[in-house]
């Protein structure tokens, strides 16, 4: 038996070395696979943590990013007080002051743009995470502003928007449990979703095919794949219409669905016409074989199940429309809204789905400003403004530089990363123009030394909160230490700001709770029952799934629409999901390469693990993925400094050469400040439906580094 | 009865997941250069991929034990694995050199060696003691690490989807 030194040494937990066990939820990633973390505390602080054992979601499991949560929560530049900038904009130079000082500023200044330039002058915008945004949203409309705005301006609600128009509902997910083939459209949940990795094995092993649709050779191409379609990056639209009409000349289709649930089908298959085999190939790089074999094995193997990509898909100049091409493939099948197909999931509690809803959308709606300007972005991005009614926030660096059609002078953020946008020196540029701006977070960001005030939040470890979970589950967080120096939940700061600014809200103004009891008054959920166990989710009452098939359709035609009756109102866009190029224009003779900024990696998640020593350890260095072919001609090796030029600037970044990618790509992840992937994309491309940048497809030329000869 | 860690690099996606488990669970110190007890990495040979995990395979006759001039490193009869007291190790490097896995790191102290002391995987024996699966084992996402002993331990990765419902 080892001694209580060793024990203590070994971190175990009990009576001799003091350490205690404690669960929380992991929000390094997006709310929707949160996942439940121990935590193991001594004398007040985390020491060690890991998967919950018996949480719904994650049953023991967490992923390399969650695994570092403790040096992410103690990172260094962790913000401790309230910071009143005292140098240049940008530099860094701050004075703590109290939470007090803090908002005796923040008040009339607030107030000074409001009255000076209307209530819609103060944007109201949200970074990642997403836990608070009904609060903030709220306060953004009680405020009078129209410009609340997220960073889900780049991700995933293109997705949602692509499934308003085909069915009215927000989301669908992938039945893996009984589809017969899996179309993995981007899919490598090696990299990015660690648990869906492990039911697509299980479907696997009981014999489900698998189709993956990449650029590159993945650990899921390696383990998972029975047909690897490798595509060059952003012509995916065209591959998902030669699949379709390869489904429909097969006759592979399922008439009596389409007869009865879907809009559109007549136009939809004379425009499919078109993508033959052959056509296909020159426009993706995927053989004409190929897709006749992809074609057969989905008709020969329903139902059809299809991967969900919040980012990598829609993240093109032509995103939206070639998302609504891959789930076409859903509806010439049947499979959506049946077993084995995709599922429709509505929208539960801050962008968490859990099978059932709450007034979480209503909440913030019920105080929406009417007589204001259209949102940031309205103009240039009508079907967003339409669909969303929320700040394409990818418009708001013009907006503020160009004040028209009206100005926005000051911003309340909280946890904001220009590094996340396109062309993001646009927005670095814009907010150091502000006449006020305020941004919260647990770090002290490139961003966030821009602001006038910064103020420290706190992470999931160090707070409560109402949470819901997939499979119909809830729980109210009990903090596991103390927030760190003065910070303090997000929603606690957005209620006390509503307070102090007196807004004529007496539901923000009595707290977070009220709120949520607020929220959940047409549910089963008794909130105080809940917070006798605040370790555990909990099942909640009366829990029931709505069953596949009963969902129905919530569009103008109450079918699945091909053809778009919300498309077809605006001259400028196609109601048929088409194909286009989806690069930035750039002269391809020019600019011979595509970049694709934010393939993803293990181990990162924006930028906001860039700074977490474990994790920067695995690879220290940004680095370039190129494929070993142009490194042979260009004369590179691992390590060698390369130089990737765009239409919009060059950045200079170590060389990765591999297999991985095809050649003619350059793959570099985003969020880092000596190579910044995301500054390299021009400010004008962007998805014309969404507003997304196209990320994934800016048109480049590259070259070894020259030598700097001083 | 203590395990040792088992490595299935078909199951292996290079993650990192356990270089990362293995560093919280050991205080790992990056910043000075320190690696963790145990590395899975990705070698490409034209369109092989292939897996490796840089760990201590507890061997019988281990040639680690043989190479510290300081006796640092012993086989622990009660577990079978290769253990180590550092107290007095004095840097030398001799063990990482007789390592064929490259399983020694050195952890570098204001009052140590220069090169630091050396340190390596004991299989979490202590948690094993304590019913508790070692860190990276317990953290292994896809089931690639797992425990070679069937004793009472629970292994969670292979009733995760049975659980999963």
């Amino acid at each position: 038996m080892s001694s209580p030194d060793e024990r203590l040494r070994a971190k175990i937990p009990g009576a001799d070395t003091g350490i205690t066990t404690k669960n929380s939820v992991c929000d390094i990633c997006a709310p929707g696979p949160h996942c439940g973390v121990t935590c193991y505390v001594r004398e007040g602080r985390i020491i060690k943590l890991e998967g919950m054992e018996d949480h719904p979601v994650n049953r023991g499991l967490l992923c390399t990013k969650g695994l570092a949560g403790r040096q992410y929560v103690y990172r260094r530049d962790r913000i401790m007080t309230p910071l009143r900038r005292v140098g240049e904009r940008g530099v860094g130079q701050f004075e703590p002051i109290t939470w007090d000082e803090a908002f005796r500023e923040i008040i009339p200044r607030l107030r000074t743009v409001k009255e000076e330039y209307g209530p819609s002058a103060v944007a109201f915008f949200s970074g990642y995470n997403k836990w608070y945004r009904p609060f903030l949203q709220r306060l953004c409309y009680s405020f009078g502003s129209v410009n609340y705005g997220t960073e889900s301006s780049s991700c995933f609600t293109s997705t949602i928007m692509s499934w308003r128009l085909a069915t009215g509902e927000s989301f669908a997910a992938p039945d893996l449990r009984n589809a017969g083939v899996f179309l993995g459209w981007c899919y490598n949940a090696y990299y990015s979703a660690y648990l869906m990795q492990r039911g697509v094995e299980a479907a696997r092993a009981r014999g489900m095919k698998i189709i993956i649709v990449d650029t590159r050779i993945t650990p899921a191409v390696e383990k998972q794949c029975d047909l690897f379609l490798r595509i060059r990056p952003g012509t995916d639209c065209a591959l998902a219409h030669g699949i379709a009409r390869e489904l429909i000349l097969t006759d592979r289709i399922d008439h009596a669905y389409i007869g009865e649930h879907v809009h559109g089908f007549q136009p939809y298959r004379d425009y499919v016409m078109a993508f033959t085999p052959e056509r296909v190939e020159e426009l993706t790089g995927v053989p004409a074989a190929q897709v006749r074999q992809a074609a057969a094995m989905i008709g020969a193997n329903g139902p059809l199940a299809v991967n969900h990509s919040g980012a990598a898909l829609v993240h093109s100049g032509n995103g939206m429309q070639t998302h609504r091409a891959v789930m076409a493939l859903t509806a010439l099948t049947g499979s959506y809204d049946r077993p084995g197909g995709m599922i429709p999931a509505p929208l539960t509690y801050a962008h968490s789905m859990a099978g059932f809803t709450t007034l979480d959308h209503e909440f913030p709606l019920e105080k929406y400003p009417h007589h204001q300007p259209r949102p940031v972005g309205a103009e240039r991005f009508p079907l967003w403004d339409e669909l969303t009614g929320e700040m394409q926030a990818n418009d708001l660096a013009r907006q503020i530089r160009e004040g028209t059609p009206y100005p926005v002078r000051a911003v309340w953020a909280h946890g904001m990363n220009f590094r996340m946008f396109g062309a993001d020196g646009e927005l670095q540029k814009a907010l150091k123009e502000l006449d006020f701006f305020v941004d919260i977070d647990l770090f002290l960001t490139d961003t966030a030394k821009l602001a006038d005030i910064v103020l420290p939040c706190c992470s999931s470890f160090e707070r409560g909160e109402f949470k819901v979970f997939g499979g119909g589950y809830a729980q109210f967080t009990e903090p596991v230490i103390k927030p760190l120096g003065q910070s303090r939940p997000d929603d606690e700061i957005i209620c006390e700001l509503a307070k102090r600014l007196d807004l004529d809200d007496d539901l923000l103004r009595s707290g977070p709770e009220a709120c949520v009891r607020y929220i959940l008054r047409e549910t089963s959920i008794d909130l105080d029952e809940l917070k006798k166990d605040r370790q555990h989710p909990h099942r909640v009452p009366g829990f029931r799934p709505v069953p596949p098939g009963a969902h129905g359709f919530h569009t103008s035609t109450g079918k699945f629409e091909l053809w778009s009756t919300v498309l077809e109102k605006y001259p400028r866009f196609d109601p048929l999901p088409t194909y286009r190029d989806s690069s930035d224009g750039a002269d391809p003779e020019a600019f011979p390469f595509r970049l694709v900024a934010g393939a993803r990696l293990p181990h990162v998640l924006h930028s906001r693990l860039h700074d977490v020593p474990w994790l920067r350890s695995l690879r220290p260095e940004p680095m370039a993925e190129i494929s070993v072919e142009d490194a042979a001609a260009l004369g590179v090796h691992e390590g060698d400094r390369i130089e990737i030029e765009t239409a919009a600037g060059r950045l200079s970044i170590a060389a990765l050469p591999t297999a991985r990618v095809l050649p003619g790509t350059v793959h570099i992840y985003h969020g880092y400040r000596e190579a910044d992937a995301n500054a390299l994309l021009p400010p004008y491309h962007n998805d014309p439906y969404s507003g997304f940048p196209g990320y994934r497809n800016t048109r480049c030329r590259i070259r070894r580094a020259q030598e700097v000869m001083e | 009865m203590t395990g040792k860690l088992l490595f299935d690099g078909a199951k292996c996606s290079a993650c990192g997941a356990c270089a990362v488990a293995c560093m919280d669970q050991n205080d790992i110190d990056t910043d000075s250069g320190q690696v963790p007890y145990i590395r899975a990495v990705c070698r490409e040979e034209g369109l092989r991929f292939e897996y490796i995990a840089r760990m201590c395979l507890h061997c019988t006759v281990p040639p680690c034990a043989d190479a510290c001039p300081q006796q640092c490193l012993y086989k622990d009869r009660q577990t079978g694995l290769t253990l180590y007291d550092n107290t007095a190790c004095v840097g030398c490097g001799c063990c990482a050199v007789a390592c064929p896995h490259g399983a020694i790191t050195f952890r570098k102290t204001p009052d140590g060696p220069s090169r630091g002391r050396m340190e390596k995987c004991d299989a979490c024996h202590i948690r094993q003691e304590a019913g508790l699966l070692p860190a990276c084992v317990r953290a292994c996402p896809t089931g690639a690490l797992r425990l070679s002993c069937t004793g009472p331990m629970p292994d969670k990765s292979d009733d995760f989807e049975r659980k999963r419902k």
